[in-house]
């Protein structure tokens, strides 16, 4: 019992001293999980715009695939990629195996179906009236695909901070593409996993906290994003 | 000249039919009211006259030519405007949604100008900054009809624009419709309620 309490006064002055090695580990995830995020995005959005409005052969069969994909879980993902990107594997030349564009790539393949998912789920519950009377007024197709997204931008808001949440605190994905290096590819969940296994719970804890606080200004956010929508529907 | 009339307008959904062979003059300056039971395709109609849905078959007749439905198509979208019963009003205030219609890159002083012009004349200019969502159901429909209007259309129609309205607003509306006749618009009003409109209408459509 005393450890653990002696262990969360350590992690809380980590914190707050702004220990440079707890920092850059959680700059190091923020920087990844963004970059995915990013990255994510567009093309997802895309998608997701042709699976609510589009009119071709397959658009079922590929909404099934959306839904499969996101029960898949982050360590099959991390095993695919890491199948992959190893020496051997097809894509090997590449030498991605344990970069961080390894992990941005990993976290791309997580957050991609949630993005879709909920992008496609949030167009739909957009106004048919609000594409034609777009058009009826003189927009270009390009302009009435922006007004439409904003007409839902909560959300289009809300995908974005789930999938986020999904990818900055996922561990498999990470830890089997990344591996783990100290000041390159360890993150906080890969942190806190290899921290733990050490017994070295100060850090660990510190980590954890950061996850949690961010789980919780997600969550608000979250929440923030869902009661405005349904109010402008 | 600047006639634009619709011939052998037909459309049917499964095994019902709304109407065939409909010939739909739409005369400059003149109303045409269109009225029939919930159901009878009076929304079918408009949308398709505006471009928005497609008839089985249909011709248009304009400024001496004659075209398919499909070739006239583009021309319907510019030119012909279906106001839905419930007006999609966008995000964002009065003034944002009148300044939608405009086309881009005109210079700003144009704009406010236009944008002032046709609030007032809507009766909406105390209301250009609120929020457009909030508006009561008159207002909304006056929005959408002076939103429209700055697009300069040749027709407008009018899907059951009192359905939402006191008697004040309706009575303004009628004023709005009068005053665009003597413009030379055309216009079109669906209702099942015709009684309101006899005193604007030109020609009497029944479904
Ligand atoms: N997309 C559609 N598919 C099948 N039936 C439709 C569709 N749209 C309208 N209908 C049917 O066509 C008929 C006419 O509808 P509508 O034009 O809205 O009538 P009104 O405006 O006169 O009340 C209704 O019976 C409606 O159910
Ligand atoms: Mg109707």
């Amino acid at each position: 019992m005393e450890t653990i309490s002696s262990a969360t006064w350590q992690a809380l002055q980590l914190l707050l001293s702004g220990d440079t090695a707890l920092w850059e580990i959680i700059l190091i995830s923020f920087r990844v999980s963004i970059l995915a995020i990013l990255l994510a995005t567009p093309p997802a959005l895309l998608m997701a715009f042709m699976l609510a409005f589009g009119q071709f052969p397959g658009r079922r069969l590929l909404i099934a695939i959306v839904n499969t994909a996101l029960a898949i879980p982050a360590v099959v993902i991390g095993l695919t990629l890491y199948l992959l990107l190893s020496r051997s594997g097809p894509l090997g030349e590449w030498r991605l195996l344990f970069t961080q564009t390894a992990m941005v790539l990993g976290q791309i393949a997580l957050a991609f179906p949630l993005l879709v998912a909920m992008a496609h789920t949030a167009l739909q519950a957009a106004d048919r009236r609000a594409w034609e009377t777009a058009r009826m007024l003189g927009a270009s197709r390009l302009r009435a695909v922006w007004t439409l997204m904003y007409e839902v931008r909560f959300g289009l808001m809300s995908a974005l901070l789930a999938s986020f949440g999904r990818i900055i605190a996922e561990v498999g994905a990470s830890m089997m593409l990344g591996g783990n290096i100290l000041h390159y590819t360890r993150n906080i969940p890969t942190a806190i996993a290899l921290e733990t296994s050490k017994g070295e719970f100060a850090q660990g804890i510190a980590l954890g906290l950061v996850l949690l606080l961010l789980a919780f200004a997600l969550n608000l956010l979250l929440h923030y994003f869902q009661g405005k929508g349904q109010i402008a529907a | 000249m600047n006639e634009l009339i619709f011939h052998q307008l037909s459309k049917h959904y499964g095994k019902r039919c709304l109407f065939t062979e409909l010939t739909l003059p739409l005369i400059a300056g003149q109303c045409l009211l269109l009225t029939g039971k919930n159901g009878a395709g009076k929304s079918t109609l408009m949308r398709i006259l505006a471009g928005l849905d497609k008839p089985d078959q249909g011709e248009i007749q304009a400024d001496g030519k004659r075209y398919s439905w499909r070739a006239y198509r583009p021309q319907l979208q510019r030119q012909i405007l279906y106001l839905h019963q419930q007006p999609y009003l966008f995000e964002g205030s009065v003034w944002d949604n009148l300044a939608y219609a405009l086309t881009r890159g005109l210079p700003r002083s144009e704009q406010h100008q236009q944008i002032e012009a046709i609030a007032d004349w809507a009766g909406l200019t105390a209301l250009l900054m609120n929020p457009a969502k909030r508006l009561s159901g008159g207002e909304a429909q006056r929005l959408a009809m002076a939103r429209a209007l700055l697009r300069k259309p040749r027709a407008l129609l009018l899907d059951e624009p009192t359905a939402n309205m006191d008697q004040a607003a309706r009575l303004l509306t009628l004023e709005m419709l009068e005053d665009l006749k003597r413009q030379g618009l055309r216009l079109m009003v669906a209702s099942h309620d015709p009684d309101w409109f006899q005193a604007v209408t030109n020609q009497h459509l029944a479904l």
